[in-house]
């Protein structure tokens, strides 16, 4: 009884850090900028690849390209914000959400297509030796991989946190979320702000892909279900409070766990949906979101 | 409208109902039939998303229904046009039930959420009816074209015709402040929940409709293929990129997004969804706020231009 | 101002309808001249009981220019992994028999070769409508070659049946398609049935009574073809001394296994049986290796198919056997130039619906040879009566529109897909029991 639960729940965790991280990423985007990246998921993806071809043509462990993959995500995220996102800075907010839809929809077709063409639509994943060996605990198993995803997202998140409020740049990042105009007033660069969360929303994207390719699988069209499951989680957990994202996911992850082992597999992903909308229902600006003025 | 709009209207609504007579290969009907299909969609999210200001992310739950619904009445004996009410009711029963919990969340949580319902939706109805509803062989003996086509037309035309009349009633005045700024027309008399709820159940209904039509129109799908969130994302995109709130944009944004897709898809094969992703973001970054605001500037400039060199305008742009 | 945007708009349509209306592009041979609709097989069904050898030289009709088919083929989007496979078994085949000369037809006393017009149809059913009524009323084509996928032919075999053109589809197992009674629709490649019967036997014939993997978990996706083959799987199993101790369903996309997975190694299960899609199927055997449980023998239909699942798995991936309709390795006819033509333009052997592909414009070209005519009912007939040998073995056609072919067991070993039953064709030996995964 207790084992096959506690099972459900290990897994159940790292699906969930791994909702948190996409959603994180999204969150950090949408909070400063107001841009609304439906190529998010395909930022993954790419990250996703990036991993997985330094495994594959040159045996690179998946763990040490991370940083990596995260830097060449920083840049992609640079060239695609030079490119498309600085010329929405100065619209309204509302234009800048439709406009940043349109403009993540073209790029995740592009995207998508491109990726199908360089590397074909079959689905590829990386196993490494250690992958099959887990350590068991009070009779359940903890894969080695997951534990390791687990831990590298929830220092990623860390090192997020501290940067966002012992920096100076943090600090100013976080103050645009607030109140963007007065964020202006203080003499806080926005284009450098939106800018560096861009960049960094893209980073975080790669380091999810690049624990998806290790955990489960890619291939070029998994984009729009990563961005989907990205902006419940973000909802979810409520904007303003990126640990509350993260939380956000882990409470989604668990709960379709917990609703396969309870209930039935066929229902997980409805029942985590329900939950959401009862969230909602109680809690109109999410789990940790602050309500809005 | 003026007398010139009344005859282009006139001679645009002949066009269309003459097309099958004159063109009379299939594939060209079948195009026409999807440029209206998506109208009919993306006008119906525009009453909501477009007109009231509220980013339903949960269209294809409606359209789904829609189909749902018809297509298991008309295919166990009912006539088509009942059947298509029938659809077009439950997709408004849908929204009623969930318009009031719904509309408690604001902006992106609203999106969200409706975003969230209509998944929901998605994966039951795969998992509920996960057998194919394809017409059966003597179904498909007789299976003609046309009658769809005339009737995603009259379809067409109606929500459009709604849509005119209802951005000039009240009630559309009032949708529309709701859009600008809720406590301000709420302070004017004018409840934000029951012109929100009113828009949802209008655009429910005709997107009910429309999947009615679908389940009329669609020789062999999977049930949960309505559901699909493509439908609404498609649908947006299309009231994006035409223009947001006005009655021609959805019509231009079907167009674009159906025929130029369609041509490329014809032409150049498996490079065609890149080069329309380049072709979209170069018209949103060129075009910022769809056709209609790009026409309506490039008129202003033109006017202003014209002025400036003491040449009399030679058109109107009293209107809108 | 409105109506100025009215006018562009009647502009724009009525190009656009232009444009559409002469659009020519196929992606094989270069587009000479649109093809005239020929009205001429109807003409020549009237002279046809002039069998007699007269100076028929004189009374031929003229010739079309080419034999015009059309395929829809989800080249993008989810279903385009199985897609790009299926595309070069029909690109191949054309270019083998035009190569030739191309088909020879009675009705214009000589060859004439095909011209296939391909189209990608994003895997949305809608859209690969759009492309069969394309190619019908543009290309006027005799036949339609199928794209890949359930969720395809369940919209474009109606549209054949419709517009009543001959259909040939592969790239799907689902029996329920050909109880509708279709008449246009023919697949030369296993169903469920087969499927569900054959490894029941193979398993009794290659394994001693004893050691048999009898305890069987079958993992049943919640749609229509996981209802059918698993339950036919299910309802089998105990006429060959086997018993399913666990059943499971799940919904497509899951990325937790982990209940079903110790539900099954709970009840002892030596035999996995299931049909998951590529990222379900990864998603599953990684849990299966984190968790411990490994089937002795594992039935994983569609998943394993692609060649990448070797290299994503490692060795994870080892043992599993599958039903995928062909293997390169078989010992028929024109395999052998196949594999040569695939290899030098991929790489590697022809993949596994390749072979299903190439067939389909083998048993097409047949069928026209013999119905002597480009009239579609005419192919229609000669297809129904087809008997004859193709890269995937000898075909013939049932009734319903399924196929009489061989139902080939393939597995994984050494990472590579090996063609272990039947015997006669086998490449390797059939691999059992699987060892556990932490002693690989």
């Amino acid at each position: 009884m207790f084992v096959p639960l506690a099972q459900s729940l290990v897994f159940g965790l790292l699906v969930g850090a791994l909702y948190g991280l996409a959603a994180v990423g999204l969150s950090l985007v949408f909070g400063v900028t107001k841009f609304l990246n439906v190529a998010h998921g395909e930022l993954l993806m790419l990250g996703g690849y990036a991993s997985f071809w330094a495994f594959t043509l040159r045996g690179v462990d998946p763990f040490l390209t991370l940083p990596l993959t995260m830097v060449f995500l920083l840049v992609i995220g640079v060239v695609l914000y030079k490119l498309l996102f600085a010329h929405m800075v100065k619209l309204t907010e509302e234009a800048k959400i439709q406009n940043t839809l349109l403009v993540g929809f073209g790029l995740s077709l592009i995207l998508q297509n491109v990726a199908l063409r360089l590397w074909t639509a079959d689905t590829r994943g990386i196993t490494t030796s250690y992958s099959r060996m887990a350590f068991t605990f009070l009779g359940v198993r903890f894969p080695i991989v997951r534990v390791a995803s687990l831990g590298i997202a929830l220092i990623a998140l860390f090192a997020l946190d501290l940067f966002l409020r012992r920096t100076y740049t943090g600090k100013a990042l976080r103050a645009t979320v607030e109140n963007w105009e007065a964020a202006t007033l203080m003499g806080i660069d926005i284009q450098r702000v939106y800018l560096l969360s861009f960049v960094m929303g893209a980073a975080l994207a790669g380091a999810a892909g690049c624990l998806v390719s290790v955990g489960y699988s890619i291939d070029p069209g998994m984009g729009m279900s990563w961005t989907l499951k990205g902006l419940i989680v973000m909802v979810l957990g409520g904007l303003g409070s990126f640990m509350g994202t993260f939380v956000g996911g882990i409470v989604l992850g668990v709960t379709e766990s917990a609703t396969g082992y309870f209930l039935t597999l066929t229902y997980r992903e409805v029942v985590g949906l329900v939950l959401f909308i009862l969230v909602l229902v109680f809690r109109p600006q999410g789990l940790f979101g602050t309500k809005e003025r | 409208m003026g007398r010139k709009q009344v005859i282009f209207i006139a001679l645009l609504i002949a066009i269309l109902v003459l097309l099958p007579v004159v063109v009379k290969k299939d594939n060209i009907i079948n195009l026409a039939l999807l440029v209206l299909l998506y109208i009919c969609l993306a006008s119906s999210w525009n009453i909501l998303g477009g007109y009231t200001g509220q980013t339903n992310l949960g269209h294809a739950a409606f359209f789904g229904l829609g189909a749902l619904s018809t297509r298991f009445l008309w295919m166990s004996g009912w006539s088509l046009l009942p059947s298509v009410l029938a659809g077009g009711l439950l997709a408004v029963a849908f929204a009623l039930l969930i318009g009031i919990p719904a509309f408690r969340l604001r902006g992106v949580y609203f999106a969200i959420g409706t975003l969230a319902l209509a998944q929901i939706l998605y994966i039951t109805v795969g998992n509920v009816f996960s057998d194919i509803s394809s017409l059966r062989p003597q179904d498909l003996a007789t299976y003609q074209l046309v009658p769809r086509y005339y009737f995603f037309l009259v379809l067409a035309l109606l929500i459009t015709g709604t849509t005119y009349l209802l951005v000039n009633s009240k009630l559309g005045l009032g949708m529309m402040a709701v859009r600008e700024e809720e406590e301000a027309a709420e302070s004017l008399g004018v409840s934000a929940l029951k012109h929100k709820l009113l828009a949802l159940s209008i655009s429910a209904f005709f997107a009910g409709l429309s999947g009615g039509a679908f389940a009329y129109y669609h020789v062999g799908y999977y049930p949960r293929f309505p559901f699909s969130p493509e439908w609404t994302f498609d649908s947006m995109m299309m009231v994006y990129i035409g223009g947001a709130g006005t009655i021609i944009g959805p019509i231009i944004g079907a167009l674009f997004f159906v025929v130029v897709r369609e041509l490329l898809a014809l032409k150049l094969v498996e490079l065609h969804l890149i080069v329309f992703g380049i072709l979209f973001i170069l018209v949103v970054l060129f075009l910022p706020g769809g056709f209609v605001e790009a026409w309506k500037k490039m008129q202003a400039a033109f006017a202003r231009r014209s002025k400036e060199r003491g040449v009399k305008v030679s058109f109107q742009t009293t209107d809108d | 101002m409105r109506a100025r945007l009215v006018t562009m708009m009647v502009v724009v349509f009525l190009v656009s309808a232009l444009v559409t209306n002469c659009a020519p592009t196929p992606t094989q041979a270069p587009p000479t001249e649109v093809v005239k609709p020929t009205e001429t097989p109807k003409a020549t069904e009237a002279a046809k009981p002039t069998e007699t050898p007269k100076p028929t030289e004189v009374s031929l009709p003229p010739a079309p220019e080419f034999i015009e088919v059309g395929a829809s083929i989800p080249l993008t989007g989810k279903f385009g992994s199985l897609g790009t496979q299926v595309k070069p078994g029909y690109v191949f085949a054309v270019q083998d028999i035009n190569a030739a000369g191309g088909v020879y037809v009675k009705e214009y006393g000589k060859k004439i070769p095909i011209r296939l017009t391909i189209y990608d149809d994003e895997s949305d059913p809608t859209k690969a409508v759009s492309k069969l009524e394309t190619l019908y009323a543009e290309q006027n084509v005799v036949a339609y070659l199928g794209g890949a996928g359930s969720d395809m032919h369940a919209a474009t075999a109606a549209i054949a049946e419709k517009n009543k053109v001959p259909y040939l589809g592969i790239a799907f197992a689902l029996y329920s398609i050909h109880q509708q009674g279709y008449k246009y629709l023919f697949s030369p490649f296993p169903k469920s049935p087969a499927q569900a019967r054959d490894v029941f036997e193979i398993l009794n014939a290659e394994i001693p009574e004893g050691e048999r993997p009898t305890k069987i978990a079958i993992f049943q996706e919640k749609t229509d073809w996981g209802k059918e083959l698993c339950g036919l799987w299910k309802e089998n199993a105990p006429k060959y001394g086997y018993e399913v101790v666990v059943y499971e369903q799940y919904a497509p996309k899951t990325e937790d296994f982990s209940d079903m997975i110790l539900k099954a190694k709970a009840a002892g299960a030596e035999a996995l049986f299931g049909m998951p899609t590529q990222p379900d199927g990864v998603a599953m055997f990684k849990q299966m290796a984190e968790l411990g449980w490994t089937p002795k023998f594992s039935l994983i239909i569609r998943a394993p198919e692609n060649v990448t699942w070797g290299e994503t798995l490692g060795t994870v991936g080892e043992y599993v056997t599958i039903f995928p309709g062909w293997h390169h390795g078989e010992k028929f006819p024109g395999v052998e130039e196949l594999n040569a033509k695939y290899q030098a333009e991929f790489g590697r052997p022809a993949d596994l619906l390749t072979g299903p592909a190439y067939a389909c414009v083998q048993i097409l070209a047949n069928a026209i040879e013999r119905a002597g005519t480009l009239d579609r009912d005419a192919i229609r007939d000669a297809i129904a009566a087809t008997d004859m040998m193709t890269v995937v073995g000898p075909v013939t056609f049932n009734a319903d529109g399924t196929g009489n072919v061989l139902n080939p067991l393939i597995q994984w070993q050494n990472g590579k897909l090996e063609l272990v039953w039947p015997k006669d064709q086998a490449t390797a030996d059939f691999f059992y029991p699987a060892p556990p995964f932490d002693q690989r």
